[in-house]
C-alpha cells in the first residue's frame, strides 16, 4: 500500500505544522515570565514593591513578574556581570547618576518609539526624561521619584525655641544647639560612610562648585569646593555638632539615630518617610523641610528610578511592567506603602498626596529641584574618589585644600 | 570473502589494513610510553579551558585598555601601562600596606585561636563533641552574613558589645569602632578571626589525632612539661598541616574582599583599604577592567612569591 501526497494535502499538512508550531509559542506567550532586578533594600520598599506586584499581577494575569534584590553596594558588579556575561534581567531598575555608565557599556535598549506612542506619556513632565535621554534616545520611564528633603525633631526645636532652617548656616546654628553629647544627642546626622557622597557633591553645589556647571563643563571650583568641605567636615571636626561615627554611617545608621532620638536632623529623600514616620509620630515628633540653601544656591536632587527594558527576550511583557508603574494608582499604592514620590504629574495631583501635610516639602522641592550631574565615571569617581577624601578631612588625615586637591585630580583621571 | 581473497592475493595490502586496524594501534599505543600522555589529554583540555585560559585571558586584560564605561578608548594593547601607574599610585601602596597587616595579623590570631580550640577539644572531655560543632558554627556562616552582624553589634548607637563596655567600665561611652582610623583595621580583624578560627581549629585537630599518643608518653616519662611537649612534639608534628592552613587562608584573605566592604568599605579614608578591594573597585565602580587586571596579577603574583618561599622555609614536602 503506497501513499499518495497531492499538492493540496501537502499544503494542508505544511499549514497543520505550521500551526502546531505556533501553539507553544503562544501558550508561552500566554504566561511570559520576566525579571525585574531592582535596589529596594528597606521593609517599606518591599512592602511597596509587592503592593505594586500585586496590582499588576490582578491588570495582567498572562505576565508573571520575578524580582530579584540586588543591594546597592553590588549592584554595578552584578550588572556589569550580567552584560558581560549576556545574562541580563529583563527589566532593570536604574537610578539617574548611572545611567551614563550602564548606556556606554550597552546594557540599555532604546525605548523611544514605545514611550512616543504611550497613552501615559503626557502623565509625565518632559524634565522627567533628560537624565535617561541621549542623543534624543529614550531608554527608561521613571518609576518614581528621589525627591531630597530632611528630616528635624518638631519637638526638639519647639522645645529649644528654634525655627527650622532654612540656609546651611542656620542649620549648623541649629545643630549646635541642640547638641548634647551627655544624652547622647547631636544635632545633624551626617552620611560620610557608603552613600555619602552625593551629600558633599551638593554641599559642594550650594557653596558655588557645581561639578557640571550651567554651560555642561565638567569640574570644580577649587576655593568654593575647599570652603565646602571645611564648613561641612567642620560640623565634626570643628562643632562637634555630629555623631563621632559620621565617617562610617551609611542609610542605616542614619536612619536608626534620628528614630532612636539621638540625632535632631537628617538629609535624605521621600522614600525613607514610611520607615521615620513608623518609629515616630509626623507632625508632632517630627517634620519635613526642603533642603536649607547654601551660600551660593539651594540644591536639593530629583533624581528618579527608571525601569529599564535591558533585554529583548519578552520585550512586549517587559514594557507592560514598565509602563504599569505609571499608572496613577501604582504610584500612589506605592508611595503609601514607601513615601516615594510618584514620576507621573498625574498622580502626584492625587488627593491622597496634595492633601497631606507632610508632603508639602516635597512639593516645593519639586519647584527646585534639579537632576543628578550624569557623564561616563561620575559615579565611579564620586564613590572611590570624593567619599573617602571627605572622610580623610572628618578623621583628620587631610586638610580640605589636600582633599579638594584630591577629588579634582580624581576627576581629571575619571573624565581623561 | 571477496576481501579476503583480494588481499590474500595482494599482501602488502593486507598488512596496510592490519597498520590502520584502530584496535590494533591502541593497542599498540597503549604499550608505548605515548599512552600516559593520552590518557591525561582530557584533564588537561579540562584544565586549559577553566583555569589556564581564564588566568591567561586576566593577565592580557592587564596590557589592555578595556573601560567598559569609555568605549571611545577602545580595548588597544598599552603593554606596562597599568603596571607604570601604579608604581605612582599612592592608594596602591597604602592597599599593599594595609593588606600586609590584614593578612598577617588576622593569621597569627586565627592560627592562635584555633590551636587553642583544637587542643582544648583534643582532651576528649565530656561535651568536647558537642562544643566542636559549636565552634564550627562561625565558619558556617557566609562572610556577608557575618559581616552585617558583626557591624550590628559593634554598632556605635545600638552594639551590644559597647554596651557591655561601658557596663563593665572599660569604655567610657559608645565608641564607634569603624569609624576611627585607629581600631577601624583591628575590629575588623577581630570580625575576621572569629570567623575563620575554626579553620584551623579543624585541620589542626585533625593532625592531633594523628599524633602517637606514645610520644606524649615518652616525654612524660623524660619530665618534659605541657609548654615542653607542645613546643617539641605537637607543632613540629603539625608543621605540614600548619603550613598547608597557612597558605590556603593566605590565598583566602588576599583574594577576597568582601568582609571588608560590608564592614568598612575600605574606610575611613583609605584606612581599611586592601588590594583586593582596590581590585574590586576599580572592576565595578570605575570599569576600568585593565587596571584592575594589573592590580589582580600583581596580587596573584604576591601570592606565587609568598606560597613558594612559604613552602621552602617549613620545607613540610620534603618529609
Amino acid at each position: 500500500m503506497t501513499t499518495t501526497f497531492d499538492r493540496r494535502s501537502l499544503l494542508k499538512l505544511g499549514a497543520a505544522a505550521a500551526a502546531a508550531t505556533m501553539l507553544p509559542r503562544t501558550a508561552f506567550a500566554q504566561a511570559a515570565s520576566i525579571n525585574y532586578w531592582h535596589t529596594f533594600t528597606s521593609q517599606s520598599e518591599f512592602a511597596g514593591l509587592e503592593e505594586v506586584m500585586k496590582l499588576f499581577a490582578a491588570a495582567h494575569p498572562d505576565i508573571k513578574v520575578t524580582q530579584e534584590n540586588i543591594p546597592n553596594p553590588e549592584f554595578m558588579a552584578k550588572i556589569t556581570s550580567a552584560v558581560v556575561a549576556n545574562s541580563r534581567p529583563n527589566v532593570t531598575m536604574v537610578s539617574s547618576e548611572r545611567f551614563a555608565d550602564l548606556l556606554a557599556m550597552g546594557a540599555l535598549t532604546d525605548m523611544t518609539e514605545r514611550i512616543a506612542s504611550w497613552d501615559r506619556r503626557a502623565d509625565f513632565d518632559d524634565k522627567r526624561f533628560d537624565s535617561i535621554t541621549k542623543d534624543g534616545k529614550v531608554y527608561g520611564v521613571p518609576g518614581f521619584t528621589f525627591v531630597d528633603w530632611m528630616y528635624y525633631r518638631k519637638d526638639w526645636f519647639d522645645e529649644a525655641g528654634l525655627a527650622p532652617p532654612t540656609t546651611l548656616e542656620e542649620l549648623r546654628q541649629a545643630a549646635i544647639k541642640l547638641t548634647d553629647p551627655s544624652k547622647g544627642r547631636f544635632g545633624l546626622g551626617m552620611r560620610g560612610g557608603p552613600g555619602g557622597q552625593n551629600y558633599i557633591i551638593n554641599v559642594m553645589a550650594a557653596f558655588g562648585s557645581p561639578v557640571v556647571d550651567a554651560t555642561g563643563t565638567i569640574g570644580l571650583n577649587r576655593d568654593k569646593a575647599i570652603e565646602a568641605i571645611d564648613w561641612f567636615s567642620g560640623l565634626l571636626t570643628r562643632d562637634g555638632a555630629v555623631p563621632p561615627s559620621a565617617a562610617n554611617d551609611g542609610f542605616r545608621q542614619v536612619i536608626e539615630g534620628f528614630q532612636t532620638g539621638q540625632t535632631a536632623m537628617i538629609w535624605h529623600h521621600t522614600g525613607s518617610y514610611q520607615d521615620v514616620a513608623s518609629a515616630l509620630k509626623p507632625g508632632v515628633e517630627f517634620a519635613t523641610l526642603a533642603m536649607p540653601a547654601g551660600p551660593a544656591a539651594r540644591i536639593a536632587r530629583l533624581a528618579y528610578a527608571y525601569n529599564t527594558i535591558t533585554s529583548d527576550q519578552n520585550a512586549d511583557a517587559s514594557w507592560e511592567w514598565v509602563k504599569f508603574w505609571g499608572e496613577p494608582d501604582a504610584a500612589v499604592a506605592f508611595l503609601e506603602k514607601t513615601g516615594y514620590f510618584p514620576a507621573s504629574s498625574v498622580a502626584a495631583k492625587d488627593e491622597r498626596i496634595s492633601g497631606n501635610p507632610m508632603y508639602k516639602a516635597a512639593a516645593e522641592t519639586l519647584e527646585f529641584g534639579i537632576p543628578q550631574p550624569s557623564f561616563p565615571g561620575y559615579a565611579g569617581w564620586t564613590e572611590s574618589v570624593v567619599l573617602p577624601a571627605f572622610q580623610r578631612t572628618l578623621i583628620g588625615q587631610a586638610t580640605p585644600e589636600q582633599a579638594v586637591d584630591e577629588m579634582i585630580d580624581g576627576l581629571a583621571s575619571a573624565t581623561a | 570473502m571477496t576481501n579476503g581473497t583480494s588481499t590474500a592475493a595482494f599482501p602488502g595490502a593486507r598488512s596496510a589494513f592490519e597498520r590502520l586496524n584502530p584496535i590494533r594501534a591502541i593497542g599498540e599505543l597503549s604499550e608505548s610510553r605515548y599512552w600516559m600522555y593520552l590518557l591525561l589529554l582530557p584533564s588537561a583540555l579540562l584544565i586549559t579551558a577553566v583555569v589556564l585560559y581564564p588566568t591567561l585571558y586576566g593577565i592580557q586584560l592587564s596590557f589592555r585598555e578595556m573601560r567598559l564605561n569609555r568605549p571611545d578608548l577602545g580595548t588597544d594593547w598599552v603593554f606596562f601601562k597599568h603596571y607604570a601607574r601604579m608604581m605612582s599610585d599612592p592608594i596602591f601602596w597604602v592597599a599593599l600596606r594595609n593588606t600586609a597587616v590584614w593578612v598577617t595579623s588576622s593569621i597569627a590570631l586565627e592560627f592562635l585561636i584555633g590551636l587553642v580550640a583544637a587542643l582544648a577539644l583534643n582532651r576528649d572531655l565530656p561535651g568536647t563533641k558537642l562544643l566542636a560543632v559549636l565552634i564550627l558554627l562561625p565558619y558556617f556562616l557566609p562572610n556577608v552574613v557575618a559581616g552585617h552582624m558583626w557591624a550590628l553589634m559593634l554598632d556605635p548607637r545600638l552594639g551590644v558589645i559597647n554596651d557591655v563596655l561601658v557596663r563593665v567600665g572599660l569604655l567610657e561611652s559608645y565608641k564607634a569602632w569603624f569609624a576611627d582610623p585607629n581600631t577601624a583595621m583591628a575590629a575588623a580583624i577581630v570580625v575576621e578571626a572569629w570567623h575563620s578560627f575554626p579553620f584551623f581549629t579543624l585541620l589542626i585537630l585533625a593532625g592531633l589525632k594523628g599524633i602517637p599518643a606514645d610520644l606524649y608518653k615518652a616525654a612524660d616519662i623524660d619530665g618534659a612539661g605541657a609548654f615542653s611537649q607542645l613546643r617539641l612534639i605537637t607543632l613540629p608534628m603539625l608543621k605540614t598541616i600548619i603550613a598547608a592552613a597557612v597558605i590556603l587562608r593566605v590565598i583566602g584573605l588576599v583574594n577576597s574582599p568582601d568582609l571588608l566592604l560590608i564592614l568598612t568599605s575600605g574606610g575611613p579614608g583609605r584606612s581599611t583599604q586592601v588590594l583586593s578591594l582596590y581590585a574590586f573597585q576599580t572592576a565595578y565602580k570605575d570599569f576600568n577592567f585593565g587596571y584592575a587586571g594589573a592590580l589582580s596579577v600583581v596580587m596573584f603574583i604576591l601570592l606565587m612569591v609568598f606560597a613558594w618561599g612559604y613552602i621552602r622555609l617549613s620545607r613540610f614536602n620534603q618529609e
